[in-house]
């Protein structure tokens, strides 16, 4: 079996819902030891194997029951931290110090830990203490505000963007820290606010701002600021009735050059020789008139066909794709075997997929899927490996001291 | 002084907007990014909004901090060298098929005089498969990789996310690829190459669109949501419309502590209705309560509601314009704000997206670098 990349790093993990725990996923996709920490009480919800959304985001994890009410789970937590490279959660600020676990007592055991601590607002601040899951992000940093169509505040992006993307900063930012910690020799405590990721994204908007006093609006499917048309999206031949059975096919023609060939790859019609059409200005200026047009073409096809028409012309097209065409009629994902079972699902909750690790490490593939556990299910074999605890005391733990 | 965290670290940046959000964030926390242009200027310096209409491009600015530009005119036999001894002195190399000067470096003989060379390659779809020659710009990658399909209000079409969302996933993934590759490296391990499929990446930011398609049916409810503005697949988190602008309001995550503040601001309705106690009709509750939620916030100042909730611990959002978010007392309070210098002026310009408060670091600015400079600073030979 080759090496992962990140084999040998341990990480104690007490992240919940999204953005931590997708940090950790992508870490334990690399082949980090990370041990989830949860208990009987917390997993409930989305917080418990019983839940889809749990099992999407908590593969590659060993699970270790910690109820940190009981008297010795404190002591229990920090000889973990002693072993441990990273100590990671996405809690309100200061959880893991009121447990008496925080980077305070855990540097003093361990210094070479690093803490990352993945609130919403970050430590210290006016908002320090608020409360925020991804929608709120999103409405906070801009992002809601700015996607959708003009003169309508109450669109913005559909899934939770920034809980995935604050689960990637969290990763990127425990690598810097162990790469920092190679030159200094220490561990780091990362204050990660997931609003600051998520206003960092509107980099080029406030620069705009700044510079030219010029606040930025949505633009629907439009670029922003490139001169750029046709640029949207095409009804086609819907599958079925309603929302659920709409086709639309995304256009972008970014060059004059692309143009031409969608032009001669919808046969020439004779709307779209006016020469005004031959610029991207002349395009953008007559935008309703020309996506009419394209529409008109493209309601009664194929939206596949189309899209492939297209591609093999040159010209930028992609079928506005949904969960059921990801799973099974995208052939490109399919071709990478993308989208998987895992080898031993939970013998009760049947069937688990994973979408895999999109990174393809030529020599050290991350191919190996374990399924999301149940709490404690790892408790012999985490407080083997790292504690050296036999299974006499995992059993006392578990019968009456904290591993519950 | 303090160094960022990745001092020390060199990283040759080939990459277009599928990458460059990687190669910023590389160098923002203290690598030496060095990106190659060609003469007549790197050509995602057209990219808009520019400053003061026609001057230097913003969003270039914004991407390309923390880098050194060094020249190379492929007609010259030096800068064609220069830029195969940049590579072979690298620790991290970042491409993108199709960008400026990938054609100029022999790949292979760079791997062979540095086998710790970490490379990772984005490109839309990857090393293979049928669609892997598709040309995906922002609003196609977004469609085929599943995020616009759930974008939108059931009255207008399908929507991209605002800006640069889609390549900024890809970019990161990059950035972590990188730091992984060196990690091994650090650990006896080879360098090697890593490919990133723009498409991949999407697709396992969708949240609940894969959940669905596999579990949907188990859940009750479908395998395709359709997309419903800004309603949250949960149905538990709306944007409303308030007085002035607004806001993204939940009952979540104590229904009950929801109940007693619209009891208090007699906005409840038939909330008290037995029916909604049974656990049966929790659906139907949540329901009711968003009806009348939406209706009381309706009456309300977005911003001043949004200061209430907080202090309540309820986690609504007020939809923000941008230009409130210069004056965020959060951002101000935690000193997040960086400046850079664009055309001779000293602009306000994002901090980094989180803190490593041992090894301190910001977007710098960036700067030119001449190819006697290079050879100079790093003890090269003018020619081997």
């Amino acid at each position: 079996m080759s090496r992962r990349p990140l084999e040998g790093l341990r990480i104690l993990d007490f992240t919940h819902v999204l953005a931590g725990a997708f940090a950790t996923r992508v870490l334990g996709d690399m082949g980090a030891d990370v041990v989830k920490v949860n208990s009987a009480d917390r997993a409930v919800g989305h917080n418990n194997l019983d839940s889809p959304f749990f099992m999407m985001w908590n593969r590659n994890k060993r699970a270790l029951a910690l109820d940190m009410k009981h008297p010795d789970a404190r002591e229990l937590c920090l000889r973990l931290v002693e072993q441990a490279d990273v100590v990671i959660d996405n809690f309100a600020v200061g959880v893991l110090d009121r447990w008496g676990i925080g980077y305070a007592d855990g540097s003093a055991r361990n210094p070479r830990v690093t803490y990352v601590q993945m609130s919403g607002m970050g430590e210290g601040g006016p908002w320090s203490g608020f409360v925020t899951f991804a929608p709120t992000i999103h409405a906070l940093c801009g992002i809601t505000h700015l996607t959708g169509v003009p003169g309508r505040e109450d669109i913005g992006a559909g899934t939770s963007y920034n809980d995935h993307q604050a689960g990637l900063h969290g990763a990127f930012a425990i690598l810097a820290a162990l790469e920092a910690r190679e030159r200094t020799g220490r561990g780091q405590h990362v204050d990660l606010s997931q609003f600051e990721v998520g206003v960092n994204f509107l980099g080029p908007s406030l620069l705009d701002l700044f510079g030219n006093g010029r606040a930025a609006r949505p633009t629907g499917n439009a670029l922003p600021y490139d001169v750029a048309a046709p640029h949207d999206v095409y009804p086609c031949r819907p599958q079925g009735e309603g929302v659920a059975g709409e086709r639309w096919l995304a256009l972008a023609c970014l060059t004059d050059a692309q143009w031409s060939r969608l032009r001669e790859a919808m046969g020439d019609p004779g709307w779209a020789r006016d020469p005004a059409f031959d610029t991207a200005v002349g395009r953008v200026g007559a935008k309703a008139r020309i996506d009419a047009a394209i529409a008109g073409w493209t309601r009664g096809r194929d939206a596949y066909e189309t899209m492939m028409l297209l591609q093999s012309a040159g010209v930028p097209a992609g079928v506005v794709q949904d969960g059921v065409d990801l799973v099974e009629h995208d052939a490109q994902l399919r071709h990478a075997g993308f989208l998987s079972p895992v080898d031993d699902p939970d013998p009760e909750l049947g069937p688990t997929w994973v979408d895999r690790l999109p990174l393809h490490f030529e020599k050290t593939p991350c191919d190996q899927y374990l399924r999301p556990r149940r709490v404690g299910e790892d408790n012999a074999s985490v407080l083997r490996d790292w504690l050296g605890i036999d299974e006499a005391g995992v059993l006392a733990g578990e019968a009456d001291g904290p591993l519950r | 002084m303090t160094q960022g965290a990745l001092h020390g670290m060199r990283v040759v940046d080939l990459s277009d907007e599928r990458g460059i959000f990687g190669a910023k964030l590389l160098g923002d926390f203290g690598a030496d990014v060095v990106r190659p242009e060609p003469p007549e200027g790197d050509p995602l310096r057209r990219r808009g909004p520019h400053l003061g209409g026609d001057g230097a491009s913003l969003w270039y600015a914004f991407f390309a901090t923390s880098r050194r530009f060094l020249t190379i005119d492929p007609g010259r036999d030096d800068d064609r060298a220069r830029l195969q001894q940049l590579v072979e002195r690298a620790e991290v190399l970042l491409t993108c098929p199709g960008t400026f000067a990938i054609d100029l470096v022999d790949l292979e003989a760079a791997r062979a005089a540095n086998p710790g060379l970490v490379h990772v390659d984005v490109s839309s779809f990857g090393d293979s498969g049928p669609w892997r020659d598709f040309l995906a710009p922002d609003l196609v990658a977004g469609a085929l990789g599943g995020n616009v399909c759930i974008t939108g209000a059931r009255d207008t079409t399908p929507l991209k996310w605002f800006g640069e969302l889609n390549f900024m996933v890809s970019g990161i993934y990059a950035a972590i690829a990188a730091l992984a590759g060196r990690r091994f490296v650090r650990k006896g391990g080879e360098g090697q190459r890593v490919s990133v499929s723009v498409h991949e990446c999407l697709v396992s930011c969708l949240e609940h669109v894969l959940m669905f398609a596999w579990y949907g049916e188990r859940m009750g409810r479908g395998r395709v949501l359709p997309r419903q503005g800004g309603t949250h697949w949960s149905m538990a988190y709306t944007v409303a419309p308030a007085r002035n602008g607004a806001i993204m309001i939940t009952p979540t995550p104590h229904i009950d502590a929801q109940l007693a503040w619209l009891i208090e601001e007699d906005a409840h309705g038939d909330l008290l209705d037995p029916k909604y106690g049974a656990p049966e009709n929790q659906p139907l509750l949540i329901a009711r309560v968003m009806q009348l939620m939406r209706e009381w916030v309706a009456t309300q100042d977005a911003e001043a509601l949004f200061h209430r909730a907080q202090a309540r611990h309820s986690p609504y959002g007020w939809v923000q314009p941008i230009e409130r978010l210069p004056e965020n007392p959060q951002l101000e309070a935690r000193g997040w704000w960086s400046a850079l210098q664009v055309d001779g002026q000293t602009l306000r310009a994002p901090g980094t997206p989180f803190a490593l408060p041992d090894t301190p670091a910001a977007p710098r600015d960036s700067t030119p670098l001449s190819g006697d400079e290079l050879l100079a600073e790093l003890g090269w030979e003018r020619t081997r």
